[in-house]
């Protein structure tokens, strides 16, 4: 934004309230409330709840009517002038304290249009009385649409009254403060009271009540110390006058500032500017810089994902595969003759209930049972738990303080579900075990071939030797080199499949270990999925709604 | 108080003392600390004379009879206005306030000197040391932990140990002493003009700004000044002479015109913004014989000053009123409705002037008319030693016999302290406990201790890679066994491997979920809520370290162990090590057979048979029993070096609530030396009615 831009502004705002604007503004606040409720403390929020709800009230009612109570200590003389200001005797006066228990209302214009606010506001409908009537003529024009309240004292022994008061003025449009020479200084009309109003400054008016009985240079004395109060309470440019209901001429100043505030029609829009101006600046403490959502950073997530991992078994698993791996090999290339023992001994995968098929695709139609794996034991538990908590705590760190118990439960909600989600996760996760591998199957048969030979060579030696035991002609057995065949097919049958077995070792060692390693990272993968969703997913779901919130906060700030 | 004093030669005879019904059945001295005993019935007209220190304590309004405004109301006040505040205006304006009240209170004076001894010393001794006991009680007792009773406790605590120093021991010290009369109210009451009105003179600074008086100012005749001079009373304000801003100074003036034996402490507001003045305000109310109250027709109903009348009057103090700016025409209705709060509140004894808003004289002062009744009844005061010795001796024994409710509440809040701060620390140390409960259950089946031993062991006795081997798949053949017979599972992984990272990891965990337990349990105690911080709820950011020192020490503390048990037998166990690698060859195929080539089911009783073979060739050779006694011990060691850890942890809590828990009963002390109060009173019984 541009000087030249900022001071047009500056002139072209000239402290009026556009009521669009503040419309959106309480939208935000809303939206604010909707996506921080779950999150932030009851106590940060009460406040904020609370003008959400009042300004609709406020806003759907009457905007023609400006609401303004007289408020002040008991015996300030509010009643009196209020009494001075409708130039009627409506609500007693008397020299017994406290005199007024109950807020009185004065209607300037037709009492109908107000009715709805003052049943808002809670007036009773016998104390609401109409300044108007035709002998007037145009004398109270001019305030016309002013709601005059007359409330009780905040300070005497009469507790209730001043739990009205503080009600009633939470809901009125513009204040004007009766304070009288012997009361001005008081703590609790300051500390309580006017401290509170600093923010509404611009709908705070505040009288020195009773001006006739100090002499006129004591009058601009107490002036004074009462505006340097004021200035100490944060009110620096609040309209301070003297006033008295005794003598007419000293309620003209008063009487013109009520007639500027009613024909501005701004009081009600002014004080929910000032009441949202209060919440942000509470609320601002909840939010500070920004938060991308994927704040939680691979390295949290890797150091998370090797805890989760240690705690599924996943090392087990991988070894186990490798172990499967060998001992499938074996018994498909493996010696034929000693193959069978080999069976005898249990699949390492199947030992841990860890299905060798590759998972069905539709992984939530087909129940997965639970694997044998052994339970994490509390080291690897404590590990889990301090990464989850370095989670939340890395999320946390940028934000401010008051989210991070919200981050840490986020982070731990599912928790619980967190071993049977492993399991589950390590159940499906294809180990690469499925498919037998074709050398396995042409070793297979070669070996069979070699032991078919074998059996061949040790058949036709036996038939030879039967031959010659009965006495018929012995075979001609036919020669390689010098060996005959039928033995060299024996021995050789059984000494290459021996000797390929023994080749065989350090590929399948080899091929083993290459199994693990890849059912190791396909774990990997699967674990990390689900530290993913059961702990990341629910802590970027706070941040998001930080942002979200963040973002309210600027639209409810903007002015 | 058996005085059979003369009066006083009085101007007007006291015949008509006339006692309200009301007041009648008051015999208690705490609970009527305003109307002294003499007003019962039975005491007749005798008491009228004999006890003539009742009638400057005047049972109802007073109007000023000079306001013509109001003939109807002043009629009740004049019929039941004490003799000492004659309605007429010629009687009462008959003696010069000063010269001849002075003149006649000497003699009295002098008589009442040797009087006071006559009151046991020693039991006004007793009374003094158990005050000061009390004192010290009192001020050694601390509430630092946020209750709902805390804070008022600290006040009240702090409220009565400067009233026992400003008022109640310097007092009992000097029973004679002036009567002081503190004139207090809201800021803007007139209270200043009050007390120059009182002693016409200008001696209190008034104004039309708010709050007007700061610092105190006391007004006394010349011959009393030294002993407020000397500082006896209100030992902690500092005397001056001439007017300043300073709250704690203490401006004496002397005032001629004021009768001996009575002086004026003008308060600063009770009400006001400056935060200052309400403290010093009931400080010195606190060191009142008697307390003026003045409000105004604006003001009579304000909630705060009806709170500090309320304390006065539970703490016994002689109070008097003045209902200052009544506007004419208000007199009768403003009066009357005081007249019925006072009522209402069981303070209906104390007298109350009405003086009407008049103009000011070009002193400032308020119209000698206006304030005659208001003079008179001091004059009147002032004029009687035994009257203001009633009065003294009222409020005091009515501030002492307060001083024990007061402290059995401070008792109740220290033991409330006591019994938070015990609570704390359970919720911390069961946090802590589960912790260490978790850790136990790690180290359960003792596998991994044993590991570590075994370890160790084969470390020093230097036997060779084989034998090792060996002993670990005898080990592990020996767990799948028990977990085949018992149905445990078997171990998925050799646990030794990272033995130091995973007791540290475990220790880290344990100590970051305790730490999170014991800062929620906390935040749910209010007292709890207070004291933590932030860091408190993460484990102390050098644990890892600590945790690895842990660690290492136990392991150096198993080296030790194992290296002490082996001693001699090193060179036998090597020795036998090498010389039974045959029979540990046997047992290696024996395992090798039974992991390779034996049906699961069958393994079960060949590796029984192997374990026992082997079992038996280890006992034989290193004392398997040795090792596994080594281990328990080991594990011993290592979870009393946790708890160590541990109660370090926890410590971060406990020390927050160790202020607390120096003392067990704290409430003991301070009711013990309330109760000595109370007795030594009843001894001294200084309003004359030992109960």
């Amino acid at each position: 934004m541009s000087l030249v831009e900022r001071v047009k502004n500056a002139l072209a705002r000239d402290d009026r309230v556009d009521p669009e604007q503040l419309v959106a503004r309480l939208d935000a606040l809303g939206r604010f409330l909707r996506v921080t409720d779950p999150y932030l403390p009851d106590n940060d929020l009460v406040a904020a709840h609370t003008l959400v709800e009042r300004a609709g009230s406020r806003l759907a009612l009457s905007q023609d009517h400006t609401v303004v109570a007289l408020a002040g200590s008991t015996g300030s003389g509010k009643s009196s002038l209020f009494n001075a200001l409708a130039r009627l005797k409506l609500s007693p006066v008397g020299v017994r304290r406290p005199t007024t228990g109950v807020a009185h209302a004065c209607v300037w214009g037709p009492l109908g249009p107000a009715n709805k606010l003052l049943d808002w506001v809670g007036v009773l409908p016998r104390q609401r009385y109409i300044r108007e009537s035709a002998l007037d003529g145009d004398d109270e024009a001019a305030l016309r649409g002013l709601v005059l309240l007359d409330l009780p004292d905040f300070d005497s022994v009469e507790r209730g009254h001043r739990l009205e008061v503080d009600r009633l003025l939470g809901l009125v449009d513009q204040v004007v403060w009766v304070v009288d020479p012997q009361k001005y200084g008081d703590r609790i009309l300051h500390n309580a009271y006017l401290r509170q109003f600093k923010q509404h400054s611009d709908i705070t008016i505040v009288v020195l009540n009773q001006a006739d009985r100090l002499s006129p240079g004591d009058t601009e004395i107490v002036l004074t110390d009462l505006r340097r109060l004021l200035t100490e309470d944060g009110l620096t440019d609040v309209p301070a006058m003297a006033t008295s209901a005794k003598q007419p001429g000293m309620l003209t100043e008063l009487r013109a500032a009520l007639e500027k505030t009613v024909a501005e029609r701004q009081s009600a829009l002014r004080r929910l500017a000032g009441d949202l101006d209060l919440v942000a600046e509470q609320l601002g403490a909840t939010i500070g810089p920004p938060a991308a959502e994927d704040e939680v950073d691979r390295a949290t997530v890797r150091q998370l994902s090797e805890a989760l991992a240690a705690s599924a078994g996943v090392p087990a698993v991988a070894s186990a595969t490798a172990g499967a791996y060998r001992h499938r090999a074996i018994a498909s290339t493996g010696w034929p003759l000693v193959r069978g023992v080999r069976k005898l001994r249990p699949d390492p995968l199947k030992r841990l209930h860890l299905s060798t098929e590759k998972p069905a695709p539709s992984t939530d139609l087909v129940p997965v049972s639970r694997t044998s794996l052994p339970e994490a034991d509390a080291a690897q538990k404590s590990a889990v738990g301090l990464s989850v908590r370095a989670v939340a705590a890395r999320a946390a760190a940028p934000i401010p303080e008051v989210w991070a118990p919200a981050l840490n439960a986020a982070a731990r909600s599912r928790l619980g579900d967190l071993p049977d989600a492993l399991d589950r996760a390590v159940a499906r996760t294809d180990l690469g075990m499925s498919r037998k591998p074709l050398w396995w199957t042409a070793v297979g048969l070669l070996q069979w071939l070699l032991t078919i030979a074998a059996v061949v060579g040790l058949g036709w030696l036996i038939a030879g030797y039967a031959v010659r035991i009965i006495g018929l002609p012995a075979f001609d057995d036919p020669m390689v080199g010098e060996v005959p065949l039928p033995t060299l097919l024996l021995l050789g049958g059984l000494l290459l499949g021996a000797l390929l077995a023994l080749l065989l070792h350090p590929i399948v060692n080899l091929g083993a270990k290459r199994a693990g390693r890849r059912a190791e990272q396909r774990l990997r993968v699967s674990v990390t999925e689900v530290a993913r969703e059961y702990v990341v997913a629910p802590v970027r779901e706070v941040l998001n709604s930080y942002a979200q919130a963040r973002e309210a906060l600027t639209v409810v700030r903007s002015e | 108080m058996t005085t059979k004093s003369k009066r006083p030669a009085e101007v007007d005879a006291p015949d008509e003392s006339i006692t309200e019904p009301g007041t009648v059945d008051e015999d208690r001295p705490e609970s009527a600390p305003a109307i002294p005993e003499a007003a019962t019935p039975d005491d007749g007209p005798e008491a009228a004379k004999t006890k003539p220190v009742d009638e400057p304590m005047p049972t109802d309004t007073i109007d000023a009879d000079s306001d013509p405004a109001t003939p109807a109301d002043s009629v009740p006040a004049e019929t039941a206005a004490p003799s000492g505040m004659s309605t007429d205006p010629g009687a009462a304006a008959e003696p010069p306030p000063a010269a001849e009240p002075v003149t006649e209170v000497t003699e009295p004076l002098t008589e009442a000197e040797p009087d006071l001894p006559v009151e046991p010393p020693a039991a006004v001794g007793e009374l003094a040391t158990a005050l000061s006991r009390l004192r010290a009680a009192i001020g050694g007792a601390t509430y630092p932990l946020v209750m709902p009773s805390a804070e008022e406790a600290g006040r009240i605590g702090t409220a009565l140990v400067s009233q026992l120093d400003d008022y109640l021991l310097p007092r009992l010290a000097r029973l004679d002493a002036p009567l002081l009369v503190v004139v207090g109210g809201s800021t803007g009451a007139g209270k200043s003009t009050l007390v120059n009105s009182l002693v016409r003179a200008p001696v209190s600074t008034a104004g039309v700004l708010r709050p007007t008086t700061r610092s105190p100012v006391l007004v006394c005749h010349p011959s009393d000044s030294p002993w407020f001079r000397q500082g006896q009373l209100l030992p902690s304000l500092t005397r001056t002479a001439e007017g300043s801003s300073d709250p704690r100074a203490l401006q004496l003036v002397s005032a001629p015109a004021l009768g001996p034996g009575l002086a004026f402490l003008d308060a600063p507001d009770i009400d006001s913004v400056v935060e200052g003045n309400r403290a010093l305000a009931a400080q010195l109310l606190a060191a009142a014989d008697l307390w003026l109250f003045v409000t105004t027709a604006a003001r009579y109903a304000d909630a705060v000053p009806w709170e500090l009348l309320t304390t006065a009057r539970l703490r016994g103090t002689v109070i008097a009123l003045v209902l200052d700016r009544v506007p004419p025409e208000a007199a009768g209705e403003v009066s009357t409705h005081l007249g019925e709060m006072l009522a209402a509140r069981d303070m209906g004894a104390a007298p109350l002037f009405v003086l009407p808003e008049s103009a000011l004289d070009g002193q400032g002062l308020l119209p000698e008319g206006a304030m005659r009744p208001l003079r008179d009844w001091f004059a009147q005061l002032a004029a009687d030693a035994e009257a203001r010795a009633a009065v003294v001796k009222q409020t005091l024994d009515g501030a002492l016999a307060a001083l024990g409710p007061a402290v059995a509440g401070l008792a109740e809040a220290a033991d409330e302290q006591a019994k938070a701060a015990k609570a704390l620390d359970e919720r911390v140390t069961a946090a802590y406990r589960t912790g260490r409960r978790t850790i136990e259950a790690g180290l359960q089946d003792g596998r991994l201790l044993r590991g570590e031993v075994l370890a160790r062991w084969q470390e020093f006795i230097g036997t060779g890679e084989f034998l090792r081997t060996l002993e670990s798949r005898v080990g592990q053949l020996r767990d799948k066994v028990v977990a085949a017979v018992t149905g445990r599972p078997a171990p998925g992984r050799n646990l030794q491997a990272a033995l130091e990272t995973q007791l540290v990891t475990l220790l880290r965990g344990v100590a970051a979920d305790a730490a999170e337990q014991a800062y929620s349990a906390w935040q749910a105690h209010p007292a709890g809520a207070a004291l933590l911080d932030p860091a408190l709820q993460k484990a102390s950011a050098d644990l890892p370290q600590r945790a690895e020192r842990v660690v290492r020490d136990w392991q150096r503390f198993v080296l030790d162990l194992v290296r002490s048990e082996a001693g001699d037998k090193r060179t036998l166990a090597r020795g036998t090590a090498y010389a039974v690698n045959g029979v540990g060859l046997t047992v290696m195929v024996a395992v090798f057979t039974s992991t390779a080539f034996i049906p699961t089911g069958a393994e079960v009783a060949v590796g029984a048979g192997t374990t026992i073979a082997a079992q038996k060739v280890l006992e034989a050779l290193f004392g398997d029993q040795a090792i596994r006694t080594l281990a328990a011990r080991a594990r011993e060691e290592l979870l009393a070096r946790v708890d160590v850890l541990l109660e370090a942890e926890a410590a971060r809590y406990t020390d927050r609530t160790a202020a607390v828990r120096l003392e067990l009963e704290p409430g003991a002390a301070l009711r013990q030396a309330a109760a000595d109060v109370e007795r030594a009173r009843e001894e001294v019984a200084l309003t004359g009615t030992p109960s």
